[in-house]
């Protein structure tokens, strides 16, 4: 195959990885303190939340790419997989705002900042103390829907580049668990990254640890891309569709 | 190379204390090693390299307890996902390297697949470095580097073992079936999970202030048992009811053992069995 | 007709999903899974000797897409041996076996992780009580084989479609490219993960320190502090399921019901748009871009709605009045 084609795999390899590592970085997850709304967030560990979300858009994203013969627009599936997992999270949140609200008698409030910094809300006197927060607070959905909407399009874009007659051409079952292999290992360093719970960009720890999430993705897909690229020049999985 | 197999089998149940975290990955990556490079021409029956995939998993299982037995800040799951994903990648990118030099060189180019465990094992030093190095993520973890190298390994040649247990080779033209009907391509989806799960599992569940060792790796071979049920059925599809049966029958036999060597374990060190009854702190 | 028939298995396919994630929460609260688990697993480290189930086999999602891959696994072996004599009524029995073969495996793997994790509380006296254990176990593998039998049958629908709506084979991109097992993986991570995300919360932060005060988070004092008493004598995991059953699981179930709808709503829709008829897709572009259109509308929907319940929420409850 061509150098520029293989470099573009690459490149798209690295910004689908970094894409999915951003993502993990603005959902707001709580783990499990969350579901005890002892802390703000969705109260799961942020890998599953984040590959569940990253799976429903590679479904939607699989569905799409399927709608051409052979070589699907690169940046209409990524978008497509983007909004389906911002979709995810959106009426998790959602509902999960619902049950902290009725189920629980709390009122969503962030435990980082005092003032929400785009509504201007005041938070702390609305917190239980002794507590960091509970619920999903308008800042954090905002930055959760980003968060989905950009590791969704980071999945799919990885998919989508393997899965191309132009590019690597794998057939849709390989394409699907190369790019889910990557994703996953990019998510679990970013939850490394930022030790299990997050808000979203509006937590200190956002600023303090992105830049070596961004860094550790950049090198852990890099060294995944490579692995493609040899596979893809071997010759033996291109092409078969 | 069949007694070297026996051993870890019948040792767990009195206990692995010959098998030190060292011993074992030594073992498991040689015995792993030899089956996957095994020649396509007199390719071994799916027995043994259900066995095979069983010490392969529980080396990853050992590794897994190593690593996240010090707290991740996530959950134990993770980590033996992050082992199978990067074994995803790993695999395909060894069985492509394997294939390849086969058809180009002939039999010495089954060599190619250990490329792509090499690879991986740099792959997951790499990773276990930036995770572990202050100037990155600082986790702090003793050993963290070597035992993401392992977990690297072990799930790369877990993947591909048990993709040439469906196939009957790992070489990609059987892998992936060009009238894929029934491409064993199709199945990887469960190679991924329960890979996934026999590692991540055994420390998952035995957790807690007096987990022991020799306790949690039985599970590790109890999962690597239902792997090889799950498998066989599969296999009975692909390749035929002998080898599948075959392998059926080992993984009921090695489930059978090692469930009731688990649970028995479990019940003799908890502190009390009893049938029922009320709490005894509650006044009951 | 074909593309009434579309709409037609998609909303089977949402009611499917609706019953698939009510039951998945039910189930993960029979043996306390993921997020509450943590208090299971800390309570008798605090003196609080229990007798609730303590099921970590691992993550909802992963345990889940388990279960579901299996199922997924066993239904393709068979479909695979039956279709070509008996065509798609092979589905009928395939489907279910392959169901009962996941919750079984799934209730073993519940089986090992609850001996496991007691025996690992030695030193905090923390006997096992064998009722428990066996009173659980069938409730769980039950729970769990609805949730299994919903997602193999959505895969199944999915894998599928063109061939059920009566599409030509030229228009076969209406099906999912996915092989089975892979399509039952990911609806098996989805559906743990939403799950765990949104129907713990009734049973981690409510019912599970339920003697607690109303209206409050629960400080980091109270955790492992869990709620031991039932209705009547001692609580086990089996009373939690009947009081989230109320709200927390139709919620959850909800959930997962809305996203599967809107998933696919907007593909359908995008795919009329795009020129669908019996035989081929007109335009994708088209077709993909009124898809992407839909979901943006509806997510600025879902923003708007929930800044709107914020704020009613904050007026309504006021700041938090006690110590």
């Amino acid at each position: 195959m061509d150098p520029i084609t293989l470099l573009i795999i690459l490149v798209c390899i690295i910004i689908g990885g970094m894409l999915g590592s951003l993502g993990v970085h603005l959902l707001p997850v709580g783990g499990a303190p969350a579901a005890m709304a002892t802390a703000t967030g969705i109260a799961t560990g942020c890998v599953m939340l984040m590959t569940g979300s990253a799976m429903t858009g590679l479904f939607t994203a699989s569905t799409v790419a399927a709608f051409w013969d052979s070589n699907p627009s690169v940046l209409l599936v990524s978008l497509s997989g983007g909004v389906g997992a911002m979709l995810m999270i959106g009426f998790s949140m959602f509902i999960a705002n619902l049950l902290y609200i009725f189920g629980v008698g709390v009122v969503p409030v962030s435990g980082q900042v005092a003032v929400d910094p785009i509504t201007k809300e005041p938070q702390t006197e609305y917190m239980t103390p002794r507590t960091s927060g509970h619920g999903v607070p308008s800042v954090a959905y905002y930055s959760g829907m980003v968060g989905g909407l950009t590791g969704g399009f980071g999945g799919a874009l990885i998919y989508v580049i393997l899965l191309s007659g132009e590019y690597a051409g794998f057939s849709a079952a390989t394409a699907a668990i190369v790019a889910l292999g990557i994703f996953i290992a990019n998510a679990i360093m970013a939850a490394y990254n930022i030790g299990g719970t997050i808000e979203g960009f509006h937590d200190p720890k956002f600023k303090e640890r992105i830049v070596t999430g961004l860094t550790c993705a950049f090198i852990v897909s890099l060294m995944c891309g490579i692995l493609v690229l040899i596979t893809i020049e071997t010759g033996a999985l291109g092409g078969v569709m | 190379m069949g007694k070297e197999e026996k051993k870890p089998k019948e040792k767990p149940t009195l206990s692995f204390d010959y098998f030190n975290e060292t011993r074992l990955g030594v073992l498991a990556l040689v015995v792993g090693v030899i089956i996957a490079i095994v020649p396509f021409s007199a390719s071994l029956p799916a027995v043994v390299k259900g066995i095979g995939a069983m010490v392969v998993i529980l080396w990853g299982a050992d590794s897994v307890r190593k690593t996240a037995g010090h707290g991740l800040g996530t959950g134990v799951p993770s980590i033996g996902v992050l082992a199978v994903g990067f074994g995803l990648v790993g695999a395909t990118t060894g069985m492509a390297i394997g294939s390849a030099a086969y058809d180009k060189v002939g039999p010495i180019g089954i060599l190619g697949v250990l490329a792509g465990v090499a690879l991986m094992a740099v792959v997951g030093y790499v990773t276990g470095v930036l995770a572990n190095s202050d100037k990155f993520i600082g986790m702090k973890i003793p050993g963290l580097e070597r035992g993401m190298a392992e977990l690297a390994m072990a799930g790369t040649l877990a993947i591909i073992l048990e993709c040439s247990i469906v196939a009957g080779t790992w070489h990609l033209d059987d892998v992936i079936v060009s009238d894929n009907s029934i491409s064993p391509v199709a199945f990887i989806a469960v190679i991924f999970i329960m890979v996934g799960f026999g590692m991540l599992q055994p420390l998952n569940s035995s957790m807690g202030a007096d987990e022991r060792r020799g306790r949690t790796l039985l599970m590790a071979i109890e999962i690597g048992g239902i792997n090889c049920v799950i498998l066989g059925v599969v296999t009975v599809m692909s390749l035929g009811v002998v080898q599948g049966a075959l392998l059926i029958m080992l993984g009921a036999i090695v489930w059978v053992i090692f469930y009731r060597a688990y649970v028995k374990a479990c019940l003799e060190e908890s502190y009390e069995v009893v049938g029922t009854g009320l709490i005894k702190t509650l006044g009951g | 007709m074909p593309v009434i028939s579309l709409f037609a298995w998609m909303l089977v396919i949402v009611s499917l999903a609706f019953i698939a994630c009510m039951f998945e929460d039910l189930e993960s609260d029979i043996g306390s899974q993921s997020n509450p688990n943590s208090q299971i697993q800390l309570a008798p480290e605090m003196g609080y000797i229990h007798r609730y189930f303590n099921k970590a086999i691992s993550g909802e999602g992963l345990s889940y897409a388990l279960a579901c891959t299996i199922s997924g696994t066993i239904a393709l072996v068979l479909l695979l041996r039956l279709e070509p004599t008996s065509g798609p009524k092979a589905a009928l029995l395939a489907i279910p076996v392959g169901a009962a073969a996941g919750s079984i495996l799934y209730m073993i793997r519940a089986s090992v992780c609850h001996v496991g994790r007691e025996a690992g509380q030695k030193r905090f006296e923390q006997p096992i009580y064998l009722d428990v254990l066996y009173g659980h176990l069938v409730p769980i593998a039950t729970h769990n084989f609805i949730v299994v039998i919903c997602i193999t049958t959505i895969a199944y629908i999915q894998s599928n479609l063109a061939l059920l709506s009566g599409m030509e084979a030229s228009a076969a991109s209406v099906s999912n490219p996915f092989p089975l097992p892979l399509l039952c993986l990911i609806w098996g991570i989805t559906v743990g993960a939403i799950g765990s995300s949104t129907g713990d919360i009734h049973y981690g932060a409510e019912r599970a320190f339920q003697d607690k005060p109303f209206g409050e988070g629960r400080r980091v004092v109270y955790h492992g502090q869990i709620c031991r008493y039932g209705d009547c004598g001692v609580r086990t995991s089996k009373d939690v399921v009947a009081f989230c059953a109320k709200f927390g699981g139709p919620a959850t179930g909800l959930t997962f019901g809305l996203i599967v709808l809107f998933e696919n709503w907007r593909t359908v829709i995008g795919m009329m748009l795009g020129g669908l008829s019996e035989t081929e897709l007109v335009n994708p572009d088209i077709a993909a871009g009124y898809g992407i259109g839909i979901g943006i509308a509806v997510g600025i929907v879902l923003i708007v709605l929930n800044t709107w319940l914020v704020k009613w929420t904050r007026k309504k409850y006021g700041p938090f009045v006690g110590e």
